[in-house]
């Protein structure tokens, strides 16, 4: 197999590694109607979500969340459907600041009525995937890719197979030039002295230790202790013990380069190097919060076993157990339990899995985005946070 | 005003005969409504895109439990699936279980456990049908009609249809706690109504929840009346109008949203996810 990197350069000096043509509501009463686009199209996506345009305090943050996510450079087209508000028309600027390779915007309120918008975007969409379809790869370099490390149901074998094995890859693509991010504080707690401690200055040491006590103080703002939710019960079955245990494990996502910087939830990493970014471990929000921030391939590591994915980033699952990995193959793209069963090491695992994103990001397929998992979510603080 | 409804035994006589194919997790979303989708070309299956049922904490969990509980104790419901994924916070099997002591009418599966995504979209599928044949609509009266409304934006004509409706022994329910009429709409499905009249803010469009018929009444603001054909009647109309599409809709008459097969849910939450 060829080493070389392919992809596609997006004007504002990012690549993508997928011509995906979005259908995006800004308002989640055109959420039904971006589903049924994406649905009768001949290959564009949609997402959904229940923001009404609110202006509350999670305003921003959903602002930046849904501004990022259109600019994913990923997406060869994002089709806007607005209500045409000041603060959709604001979204857009702001999502074209950063970078939309090509903007579509249908107002609602022009058209008249869902019905006539849903006729007027589908042949909009469908001509829009033929042209995505058109455009050739081209070589990229490897500060091209941005690959987002996540885990989800994650068991006693996490820490030693699957997360590991990631780091192994994670490392060797940082070394290459990168763009490497590690999110889920809830999943470092515990463990943030030892990541600190791989920080590239003291500062950056400081900020990964302050995203966890920002991220404590806001859950025990609500009376709440985390560590009575957190190992899931998912976890628990699966043989983790503790928050900390699972932390431990987690955190071998990001191998043992060092940290360059800490990322706010949706920001994006400035340049090359092994990024946290501050997001909840709840799998969909974190998604969310990688694919605004411009990343453009992920690894998702699960001990349990989830089909979820996303519209604009293909998302490579592996197993961190033998067992698991054959009794769910569609959602599984690769098992790391060989290391556990013995018949592989860390290294070949990791080996395969670098071997895996280069494939993915040179167009083979993830189980994913084949049953075209496109999960989103809206990550909301509740006004609950103190910084 | 008579209304034909379905007998949905202990859920109560509803306007509709749903199947509820409830995701009681966000990653068993996708595979619910590739349920729901075959399913619901024999049968009347509905399903919901949300984020919620994992990573939630506090007084969220307890909640949002309660919240999927109202869903499928709903009267409109005459059968729920829930698809679980398996290792999420609020679990789809101990959800169905609580549930299936009051309506026997209730199944569950689980992805984890089911050989993956296909295994559990057949398996799914014909656990769906299975209901829908072993519980067969049942016509009957509605003697209790509730008709909720959203007043997002206060109405004048709105204290009128809740006199009238009132005179004419129907029950009403009217929620203004927020600007946002899905918000409302989760308080009136909570309250188990069967129909929902929506006044909706004037910079907002129309919109419905899945398993309520919703009507949208227009305003006059210019948002409004540039969706007009949204809107199942114009600001000029009615308390009477209302009412008699009110009883049409009862009947089985479709609503522009229903029409549309469109309809969002915004479940309440007051804690940021962990």
């Amino acid at each position: 197999m060829s080493n070389q990197l392919t992809g596609f350069p997006r004007a504002d000096g990012r690549w993508g590694f997928r011509n995906q043509v979005l259908v995006l509501p800004l308002h989640s009463a055109l959420s039904s109607v971006a589903r049924k686009i994406a649905d009768a199209s001949s290959g564009a996506v949609a997402v959904s979500h229940d923001w009404s345009g609110e202006r509350d305090g999670d305003y921003d943050r959903i602002f930046k969340t849904i501004s990022g996510f259109a600019a994913n450079p990923n997406s060869f087209a994002t089709i806007f459907l607005t209500l045409n508000t000041p603060h959709e028309l604001e979204i857009i600027k702001a999502a074209q600041k950063i970078g939309v390779n090509h903007t579509e915007i249908i107002n609602l309120t022009e058209l008249g009525s869902m019905d006539k918008l849903f006729e007027v975007t589908l042949p909009i969409a469908n001509d829009l995937v033929v042209q995505a379809k058109k455009v050739a790869r081209v070589p990229a370099p490897w500060s091209a890719l941005h690959l987002g490390l996540e885990c989800g149901g994650s068991d006693a074998l996490s820490g030693i197979t699957a997360n590991p094995a990631l780091g192994v890859a994670s490392d060797r693509l940082v070394e290459l030039g990168a763009v490497s991010v590690l999110g889920e504080t809830t999943e470092i707690l515990g463990a943030e002295h030892l990541l600190a401690a791989r920080a590239i200055t003291p500062e950056v040491g400081r900020q990964i230790v302050e995203a966890v006590a920002r991220y404590e103080r806001s859950i025990n703002y609500e009376g709440i202790d985390m560590r009575g939710a957190q190992p899931s019960r998912g976890n628990i079955e699966g043989g983790l013990t503790t928050l900390e245990e699972k932390s431990l494990g987690a955190a071998k996502k990001a191998g043992n380069a060092q940290f360059t910087g800490v990322l706010d939830y949706a920001d994006p990493a400035p340049k090359p190097g092994l990024y946290f970014m501050d997001t909840p471990g709840h799998d969909t929000e974190q998604l969310t919060g990688f694919a605004a921030s411009g990343i453009n391939i992920v690894v998702f590591t699960s001990g349990r076993g989830t089909p979820t994915g996303s519209a604009v980033m293909p998302t490579i699952k592996v197993a961190t157990n033998t067992p698991m990995a054959e009794s769910v193959p569609d959602f599984i793209d690769l098992n790391a339990g060989t290391i556990a069963d013995g018949t592989e090491t860390l290294e070949e695992v990791g080996a395969r899995i670098f071997d895996e994103i280069l494939a993915v990001a040179n167009g083979q397929l993830t189980k994913a985005e084949k049953g075209l998992h496109h999960e989103f979510s809206l990550s909301r603080m509740y006004n609950t946070v103190i910084s | 005003m008579k209304i034909t409804g379905f007998d949905h035994t202990n859920r109560g006589v509803g306007i509709r005969n749903l199947q509820l194919i409830l995701p009681s997790v966000v990653c068993s979303t996708r595979v619910s409504s590739r349920i729901a989708a075959e399913v619901s070309k024999q049968y009347s299956a509905v399903t919901f895109a949300h984020q919620h049922g994992c990573g939630i904490i506090g007084n969220d969990v307890g909640g949002i439990t309660e919240y999927f509980a109202s869903l499928a104790k709903h009267p409109n419901i005459g059968s729920v699936l829930i698809v679980g994924l398996g290792c999420e916070t609020i679990q789809g099997n101990e959800l169905a279980e609580k549930l299936l002591k009051e309506n026997s009418s209730t199944k569950y599966l689980v992805i984890q456990e089911s050989g993956g995504v296909q295994g559990t979209v057949d398996g799914g599928v014909r656990a769906a049908k299975e209901l829908n044949v072993t519980y067969p609509p049942k016509h009957a009266e509605l003697r209790d009609l509730h008709i909720g409304i959203d007043l997002s934006n206060p109405n004048l004509i709105a204290a009128e249809l809740v006199t009238q409706l009132g005179s004419l022994g129907i029950k009403t329910t009217v929620s203004s706690s927020h600007k946002n009429s899905g918000l409302n709409f989760s308080e009136l499905m909570e309250a188990g109504v069967h129909l929902i009249v929506s006044f909706p803010d004037e910079n907002q469009p129309a919109s419905g929840f899945p398993l309520i018929p919703t009507l949208n009444i227009s305003s006059n603001s210019p948002l409004h009346l540039a969706l007009a054909a949204d809107f199942d009647l114009p600001s000029d109309t009615t308390v009477a109008q209302i009412i008699d599409l009110i009883e049409a809709v009862g009947n089985g008459a479709k609503t522009k949203v229903e029409a549309m097969g469109a309809g969002e849910i915004i479940a309440p939450r007051v804690v940021r996810s962990v």
